[in-house]
């Protein structure tokens, strides 16, 4: 008699069939066990067929009852097979044991691996025509060879201690990952350890080096985290395995809000990662790589949503792993312009193009102004209202690649889409360092004069680095504080092959400013735009308590929209602490939210005092507006430019200029004392900001820098 | 020559007939034929071995069978190791990757070095003048290349189905420009002929390949003629009649199960058809479900209404197996690109035939005129069912001379007939090539004007 024992790990699906086979099975004479990991109301067999045997209920124990939950499907069917004295007893008798489904060959491979003599098959006609083997007339079944017996039992025993090292491991990296341990020193030391563990494979290293950072992150030990991702960094012996966990972390940190402690690291690394494929000359993918890297180095979340920025703390610094970098070097090589810029055009109107694809708003003035000066043909070409040109402002990526390899279909769309524009224009004015300047200069610009525009936030985005000053003639900046920041930045702005540089104030029409106020905005502080984290109003929220404390008729207007708590999880850290500002100073009427206003002059008729708080501007039009209404200027010294040779006290007349929210209030107390005081200090700014940045002020360097008529003087701080 | 025929006898395979037939009409015509195929036991993993099949062999053709076999289709868990055991599917989903990186054909792409050191090593032992390939398996192709690439050895192409027209669903089934795509170009480019088993697949690839249309041949399967029965059953209604299938269920289990709901209304409708019954014979499955799938699943489950399943025929016994029927179903796959070799043998069988198939089918080409036909009606069971009475019908009142002529009319598919002259073709390019110059090129080669079948 042939022993048959059927193991299945779901109900038969082919019930018809498994009854056929066992009809078979009985009818050449076998016995035939039937275990199934289901109860028998799912299945029905005739007893006279087979025995049926449902497998036991899982264990109660709690530990056993995880282990066996997080084992494979496969193996959890083994191993609560083997638990179940039925099925070791008539494994032990069986001899052909066949798998009636995918989930029970784990379970039968394991059962062979144990009874030598016993046939293992995997469906049942196999089954079946090894029982006709079987009992063919002097069969014997063949003994294993001595080999493969040592192999199956070292097999079982190895695959046993590897199953209880796992669950051991997995408890106790569970337990030593608590915040409560990993926050100890003890705790911070021993994961340090285990990571950079020698013999570790690289996959391995990587992922329990992701889950120990992220946990030590998490528990507030951004330090102890950075250690030890380094530690397990210089064991990974694949540098994009290394990258990609350094990226990976970096990410995860990014999305708590967080400025990543391990930056640095990770842009190296991925940097390496750029430099190895530029060596092979995979510009594409070098490209991929070197833009990742940028992505990250100039995050928002590390520059604009934070208080502080580590490029404006030490940019030398904080840019040496991309000096280093071969691939980044090749993206910095100047490709020149093959003829220099011709000279303006005599015997019709200079052609003037002025182009961006940022914000316009900063260019009303100077179009109105060129529109209407018969010197001058202007056009206008804002590229995101062309179909064709606004796809190509998103691709950073293709113009990283364009410039390292050289040449690439995207230069090709940029170069059809733009040389009409450039064969036209004798000047093109590129408002904003942003992708339109960066696409400018990806072709070569012919005789066409090229001057770009640097407001603000480009100095700390990655969109200066595709720009190929070599193609500029002209770079203006708002202030002088931007064009040091700048030059730090890039410093090849300070060669001898670089653009003239020239600072020149934003374009702005302040006659629409001073009007008449009524005599209770003297307590009246005003923040014009809030949107950005940088504005940082509850600097000013500050100052206003500490007015309060000595004046309860102070009050502060917001003029303008709120920051979004959807555009990081910093912003919203920052949203959550000022609306709590609010709702604490809202309901007495301290704080007044005007929201966006379409007459911001007359908004400002109500302020008395006009304030800039916020930890970084280039000019901050908002103040000087405010000053120009005849509200009192109070600025804070940008913390951003403060000790350095320009910023705040440089740009504004040194009184209007404060350290913190206590100088702050007392230059209010003082010059608000009185309606006369207030009346006479606002006066004088207004006079201030009329003389000095009015448009018809302004005008005269623009019409110097774009007409470039030798008749006119350039103005002393237009610089070369 | 080297006939590289996977699947020749006595692998129990539809294929294995047109196989035999072709080295044998080689071998007829004079030629030295050796054929490479693989190792019996690969076999037993599919389908099985019938070596009645190998009777028919001309003993002169010498075989070289390759130690190949389908690793996916291993059922003795012993033979596995600890992953494959844990996750059969992913195991086999992982070996399919690493053949497709070898060539671009799942299962089959990991025999190419293989097949590749074969044939290099059978020519080497006996050069040839021809080498002769047979598709599927297409990495057949690779060595074929090879062979041409090292020895120059001029080649034609059975392509039986064809790869690039997706013969089920219509249409190509890859791009010119994909791997697989480079590769039947590169290959076809150099062939000698082309076959193709109907009309619209070489009309496919004559469209797909202008340069190549005077090279594509039509050659039908056709049918043996010791598959017809020598003797006919006379039809019993009051005992009941018994309607027969006979080849591999490759089938959709949709089609299947419309053919006996159809079957089990017809029963109910029919009180001759209540008393018949219904009987398959043929391969079901391979691998670990070999007669244990969801096809086996509902014949086994169809007992009830007298459908039985009676496991595979032997080459020998095809003949009488069809005279121990009254009526026959012909259930296929797809559509105009489709015609299948059990066609043939089924109107050759003299026997009414009824239609389980699309109505837009090249099975129906083949049947039309066929006066114990059904016709094709599609797959609606209502329509089926009616069909199921209709063969009845047919059945009990067909005469002599009706069945005679379904027999006459089936003559032209003789599988010899089909054969015979394609090799003649084929044998005469040969010694063109040779008689005039290496510097002859295929493509100024002509194939002979019009189908090989009319």
């Amino acid at each position: 008699m042939t022993n048959v024992l059927i193991v299945a790990g779901e109900p038969p699906r082919q019930e018809a069939v498994l009854i056929r086979a066992l009809e078979q099975f009985q009818a050449k004479g076998c016995r035939v066990q039937l275990v199934g990991d289901f109860v028998a109301d799912q299945f029905s067999v005739d007893p006279a067929l087979a025995e049926f045997h449902a497998l036991a209920g899982t264990t109660t124990r709690t530990s056993a009852r995880r282990s066996l939950n997080r084992a494979q499907p496969s193996r959890r069917l083994w191993l609560r097979a083997w638990r179940d004295p039925w099925v070791r007893q008539h494994a032990r008798q069986a001899d052909i044991v066949v798998a009636l489904d995918a989930l029970a060959v784990y379970t039968v491979w394991e059962i062979s691996q144990r009874q030598h003599r016993s046939d293992a098959w995997h469906g049942l006609t196999p089954a079946l025509k090894a029982v006709d083997v079987r009992s063919r007339e002097g069969y014997r079944p063949a003994p294993l060879p001595l080999r493969r017996a040592v192999s199956a039992t070292a097999g079982i025993m190895l695959r046993g201690i590897r199953r209880s090292a796992v669950a051991g491991v997995t408890e106790t990296v569970r337990a030593t990952m608590a915040p409560t341990i990993i926050r100890t020193r003890a705790g911070a030391w021993l994961w340090r350890r285990a990571v950079s563990a020698p013999g570790l494979p690289d996959g391995l290293r990587s992922r329990l080096t992701y889950r120990v950072h992220v946990k030590m992150v998490r528990a507030g030990e951004p330090a102890a985290a950075a250690q030890t991702s380094a530690a397990a960094a210089v064991h990974l012996k694949n540098r994009r395995i290394r990258a990609d966990l350094l990226m990976r972390e970096a990410t995860e940190e990014l999305s708590m809000g967080e400025v990543p402690v391990c930056l640095p690291a990770a842009v190296s690394a991925e940097l390496v990662v750029a430099d190895d494929l530029y060596a092979k000359k995979d510009f594409r993918k070098s490209a991929q790589a070197l833009y990742k890297a940028m992505r990250l180095l100039f995050h928002r979340i590390v520059h604009f949503d934070q208080l502080s920025s580590p490029l404006v703390s030490d940019p030398a610094v904080f840019f040496a792993p991309l000096r280093a970098s071969v691939a980044a070097q090749a993206l910095a090589t100047p490709r020149n312009r093959v003829v220099p810029a011709a000279g303006r055009p005599g015997g019709r109107p200079l052609r003037l193009l002025i182009a961006t694809n940022g914000n316009d708003h900063f260019l009303r003035e100077i179009r109105q102004h060129y529109e209407n000066l018969p010197e001058v043909e202007l056009r206008f070409v804002h590229f995101k209202n062309d179909p064709v040109s606004e796809p190509l402002t998103h691709k950073a990526g293709q113009i990283v690649e364009h410039l390292l390899a050289g040449e690439s279909e995207y230069g090709k769309q940029v170069e059809e889409w733009l040389r009409p524009h450039l064969d036209w224009a004798d000047t093109i004015f590129v408002d904003w360092c942003l992708a339109a300047a960066a696409m400018v200069t990806l072709v070569d610009p012919g005789t066409t004069r090229v001057i770009v525009r640097l407001h603000s936030f480009e100095a700390l985005s990655f969109w200066p680095h595709l720009v190929d000053f070599s193609r500029v003639d002209d770079l203006i900046f708002v202030s002088d504080h931007l064009r040091d920041l700048t030059t730090a930045v890039l410093p090849e702005l300070t060669t001898e092959n670089s653009p003239r540089l020239h600072v020149i104030s934003n374009a702005m029409d302040l006659s629409l400013y001073p009007r008449d106020k009524q005599a209770n905005a003297r307590f009246t502080l005003g923040l014009v735009g809030i949107s950005a984290v940088a504005k940082d109003p509850r600097w000013t929220v500050e100052v206003l308590r500490l007015m309060r404390d000595q004046d309860p008729r102070y009050r502060l207007l917001l003029i303008g929209d709120g920051p979004n708590p959807e555009a990081s999880e910093s912003v919203r850290h920052y949203h959550d602490l000022l609306t709590q500002d609010l709702a604490e100073l809202e309901p007495s009427g301290a704080i007044v939210r005007l929201g966006q206003v379409t007459d911001v002059p007359q908004a400002l008729t109500e302020v008395g005092v006009i304030i800039s708080s916020s930890v970084r501007e280039s000019f901050h039009c908002g103040l000087v507006e405010g000053a120009a209404s005849g509200a009192v200027p109070v600025v804070r010294d940008w913390p951003f430019f403060s000790g350095m040779a320009h910023g705040a006290r440089t740009l504004f007349p040194s009184d209007w200029v404060v350290s913190t929210p206590a100088e702050a209030a007392e230059r209010i107390l003082k010059l608000t004392a009185s309606e006369e005081l207030w009346r006479s200090a606002g006066e004088a700014a207004t006079a201030h900001t009329i003389a000095t940045w009015d448009w018809p002020v302004t005008r005269e360097y623009f019409d110097a820098l774009i007409l470039n008529t030798p008749d006119r003087q350039e103005p002393a701080n237009l610089l070369r | 020559m080297i006939y590289l025929a996977i699947g020749f006898p006595p692998a129990a395979k539809s294929s294995a007939y047109r196989m035999r037939e072709t080295a044998n009409q080689f071998c007829a015509q004079g030629w030295e034929v050796t054929v490479v195929t693989i190792c019996q036991r690969a076999w037993e993993r599919e389908y099985g071995l019938d070596h009645s099949l190998s009777e028919g062999v001309d003993p002169r053709i010498r075989v070289v069978e390759l130690p190949l076999m389908r690793e996916d289709l291993e059922t003795d868990i012993r033979a596995f190791d600890e992953a494959r055991s844990l996750r059969p599917q992913h195991w086999i989903n992982e070996l399919r990757k690493r053949e497709l990186k070898i060539f671009p054909e799942p299962v089959f792409g990991g025999w190419r070095h293989v097949l590749e050191q074969g044939l290099l090593q059978v020519h080497r032992d006996k050069p040839a003048d021809l080498l002769m390939t047979t598709c599927a398996p297409y990495v057949n192709l690779a060595a074929t290349w090879r062979l041409w690439e090292e020895s120059r050895v001029p080649y034609a192409i059975d392509f039986r189905d064809g790869w690039s027209v997706d013969v089920v669903g219509g249409g190509p089934a890859f791009a010119v420009n994909s791997i697989a795509g480079r590769w039947e170009r590169r290959v076809l480019e150099q062939a000698l002929a082309v076959w193709c088993v109907n009309e619209p697949i070489a009309q496919f690839y004559r469209d797909r390949y202008p340069a190549l249309a005077a090279r594509v041949q039509v050659v039908r399967n056709g049918y043996d003629a010791d598959c017809v029965p020598t003797s006919v059953r006379k039809p019993d209604p009051a005992a009941g009649l018994t309607f027969g299938y006979l080849g591999s269920v490759n089938f959709s289990t949709t089609l299947l199960d419309s053919v006996l709901t159809a079957w089990r209304a017809a029963r109910r409708d029919d009180p001759v058809l209540a008393r018949s019954r219904f009987e398959f014979r043929g391969h079901i499955g391979a691998g670990a479900r070999r007669e244990a799938n969801a096809h086996m699943e509902l014949l086994t489950a169809a007992a009830s209404d007298a459908v039985i399943f009676g496991g595979p025929v032997p080459k020998a016994k095809v003949g009488a197996t069809y005279g121990q029927w009254d009526a026959l179903v012909l259930m296929l796959v797809g559509g105009r690109y489709v015609t299948s070799g059990k066609v043939y043998e089924f109107m050759a069988s003299g026997l009414p035939v009824l239609s389980a198939h699309e109505i837009d089918h090249d099975a129906a080409t083949v049947l039309s005129g066929h006066p114990l036909w059904t016709g094709a009606v599609g797959l609606n069971t209502d329509r089926l069912a009616a069909s199921f009475r209709s063969a009845a019908r047919l059945a009990i009142e067909a005469t002599d001379a009706e069945r005679a002529a379904g027999r006459t009319l089936a003559l032209r598919y003789l599988r010899s007939a089909q054969l015979a002259p394609a090799v003649e073709h084929l044998t005469g390019l040969v010694r063109s090539v040779r008689v005039t110059s290496a510097a002859s090129r295929p493509d100024r080669i002509a194939a002979p004007a019009g189908d090989t079948q009319s």
